[in-house]
């Protein structure tokens, strides 16, 4: 057995945008353009992007909800997208998936209890009195009472709708939970509660984590590691604490700089990005992310850099972390800045 | 500094089926020319409904102004007839909300929205108001504000339309903006941009803002004084340094322990335990004190006043 339970190549998920009388194809929405990551045995990988940036895509992909358009994955020694349907089932015992909208994502016709044991029985994890036994200690891990499962998801609260999506998450003992946005919808006060939650069963059942968010605080407090999307790549990759203590990426420093922190004595210098990001499906060339790059080369719209250790597992992808670059211009930072007028037209 | 907006126990109840929901109950504040105050809780604690009411925009039925008083440049607007209350709507008192998609009306141009507003208040040709439309969409940062004019809201992106949004509340030059949580909606960096852009508006207009938000970072961002509220009352009110540096209530000392920080690393998090109250049962005596460590019996008992524990700095809590 390997440390390495997740291993993502290239991931591509190109999105046809069909148009006409006859729904031709006119392009494509790339909306996870050449992903590239692993998540080691037990450890929490954060993903932090504004939205659009194909965040939420790359879940669906390692999951399989969607049909992969290039790449592999491979679940612990497993190629998952060369998986049957038999397999995948078996699969999806491992992997597991809580949604952000605590609403939308419970069945309001099922009990919670039904919800529970329906994903214990289909799995074949246990029959007879032993599902409602089951039922009855997942809500209590989750921090509700057994009486709940008569319940239906409309007579909880927000919070506890998040505690119910955890619990049908570990009904079946995965190995694996993506959490896409899993606090975005709560209140500030309920989301420490959900955090440590999630932060408690990790150690209890030696969870391994995918933490998708745009809240970067957020992510910083519960991830050992963090991948900065931008526009479906990884821009940057590094430890936690050394990914916002020396963000490397012209994007990844002016995401952080616009955290507004809450501490009025603390007013930092904010790194305005100029226009929006983007359209996925007319991505800029070369590099993503130049058209707003303030410290951008000329030959940044021609070539498309590569995500690149910069040691100690600090990966970067822009052309002023190469070797070339570095050893041009003699130092970092150097850069050339361009102020032009076509990033104001946006 | 004179006073520009004096809110005096306001209370804004609704009138349901299943009860009366006390969204608003006995709520004061002021804000000065020129300032920024912050109005900060979770949902349900009546900060929107705060705002709806200084607009008169409480829909009615079910919701209803039941009591208190709202000074408005010398006038009380809970007295004045509807006619008077349009007049100051726009033109006074402006007000920008939280969903740039669903508040703006996806039929008409983004243009003709801004010259609507314009021609009502400010009795000006079609003309007219069509520059002032362009002119205001420059000031709100928007490029080609000619071309922008003529297109509709599902062709701009969600901070482009909230730029929209800023333009419309400013174009009659209101010296008070209610903006209802403007930047949630938005990713990080467009949030940075607007808040940027509605600081630099104040500044030029010298225009009071009330930021109503939940988001502690965007209020220690903009706000130079803060009320804190929650299930329908202010529960701590003052300056911005006060209430992070030395906040005096429990709820809010909870809240600003329990968000994560970017600038620091913990193990665990602390928490409020329990859930925000409904408004159709908000608890007996102090509305926080199912959630509360440091509650005693007289706290189950009754309400605490708001009160001056040192100047400027009002808390309510008897065990502050």
């Amino acid at each position: 057995m390997t440390d390495m339970l997740l291993e993502v190549k290239n991931l591509k998920k190109h999105f046809p945008i069909r148009k006409g009388l006859f729904s031709r194809i006119v392009g494509h929405v790339k909306a996870v353009d050449g992903l590239d990551l692993f998540i080691k045995r037990g450890e929490t990988l954060g993903l932090v992007g504004e939205s659009g940036c194909g965040k939420t895509t790359a879940g669906r992909l390692i999951l399989r909800l969607l049909d992969v358009t290039e790449g592999s994955v491979t679940f612990d020694g497993r190629d998952v997208l060369a998986m049957g349907r038999k397999e995948l089932r078996a699969l999806r015992r491992e992997m597991q998936i809580i949604f952000q909208d605590p609403y939308g994502s419970l069945n309001p016709r099922m009990t919670v209890g039904g919800m529970l044991s329906e994903a214990i029985r289909i799995h074949k994890l246990a029959s007879g009195d032993a599902v409602k036994k089951r039922v009855a200690e997942l809500l209590e891990i989750v921090g509700l009472s057994p009486h709940h499962s008569r319940r239906y998801p409309h007579e909880f609260s927000g919070g506890q709708r998040q505690r119910i999506g955890v619990a049908r998450a570990l009904a079946v003992n995965p190995k694996f939970i993506i959490a896409d946005e899993p606090v975005s919808a709560l209140d500030v006060s309920i989301q420490a509660q959900i955090i440590n939650l999630l932060q408690d069963l990790q150690k209890q059942f030696q969870l391994t984590y995918l933490f998708i968010a745009h809240d970067l605080s957020v992510v910083k407090h519960i991830s050992d590691r963090v991948a900065v999307m931008y526009l479906g790549r990884i821009v940057e990759l590094a430890e936690s604490s050394r990914l916002y203590e020396s963000p490397k990426h012209p994007y990844t420093r002016a995401l952080m700089s616009a955290v507004p922190i809450a501490d009025p004595g603390a007013k930092g210098k904010r790194i305005i990005l100029l226009g929006d990001v983007p359209s996925p499906a007319n991505p800029p060339s070369g590099c993503p992310f130049h058209p707003r790059c303030r410290e951008r080369l000329p030959r940044c719209d021609k070539v498309v850099p590569q995500l690149r250790d910069q040691g100690d597992g600090h990966y970067v992808s822009c052309l002023l972390y190469t070797p070339e670059f570095q050893s041009s211009s003699g130092r970092l930072g150097k850069s050339v800045i361009i102020d032009s007028d076509d990033q104001k037209k946006g | 500094m004179g006073k520009l907006l004096e809110v005096k126990d306001l209370k804004t109840y609704f009138f349901l089926d299943e009860g009366v929901a006390k969204a608003v109950d006995g709520v004061s504040f002021h804000v000065d020319k020129g300032e920024t105050l912050g109005l900060v809780g979770e949902s349900g604690c009546g900060k929107s409904v705060s705002a709806l009411s200084i607009m008169r925009l409480i829909p009615d039925p079910p919701g209803k102004i039941v009591g208190g008083q709202i000074i408005l440049g010398g006038k009380n607007v809970l007295e004045l007839e509807d006619k008077q209350v349009r007049d100051i709507r726009g033109n006074e008192v402006s007000m920008i909300f939280q969903e740039p998609m669903t508040s703006l009306n996806p039929v008409f141009t983004c243009g003709s929205q801004i010259e609507e507003a314009v021609i009502l208040h400010q009795k000006v040709s079609k003309k007219e108001a069509r520059q002032k439309a362009i002119e205001m969409l420059g000031l709100v940062g928007i490029p080609a504000p000619e071309q922008r004019v003529r297109e509709y809201p599902h062709q701009l992106s969600g901070g482009m339309r909230q730029r929209v949004m800023i333009a419309m509340a400013l174009s009659c030059n209101p010296s008070l903006l209610l903006a209802d949580e403007p930047t949630t909606a938005l990713d990080v960096t467009i949030q940075a941009q607007i808040l940027e852009l509605l600081e630099r508006l104040q500044r030029e207009l010298h225009m009071a803002v009330i930021m109503i938000t939940h988001d502690l970072g965007v209020i220690a961002e903009v706000a130079s004084r803060v009320a804190v509220m929650y299930a329908g009352k202010i529960v701590e009110y003052a300056g911005v340094q006060e209430v992070f540096n030395t906040p005096r209530h429990p709820y809010t000392q909870g809240l600003l322990i329990s968000i994560p920080k970017l600038t620091e690393s913990k193990d665990r998090l602390a928490v409020i335990p329990g859930m925000v109250p409904n408004p159709l049962a908000f608890p007996q005596g102090c509305k926080f004190h199912p959630r509360c460590s440091r509650a005693i019996a007289e706290c189950r008992k009754a309400e605490p006043d708001l009160r001056e524990l040192v100047p400027d700095h009002w808390v309510r809590c008897f065990r502050a």
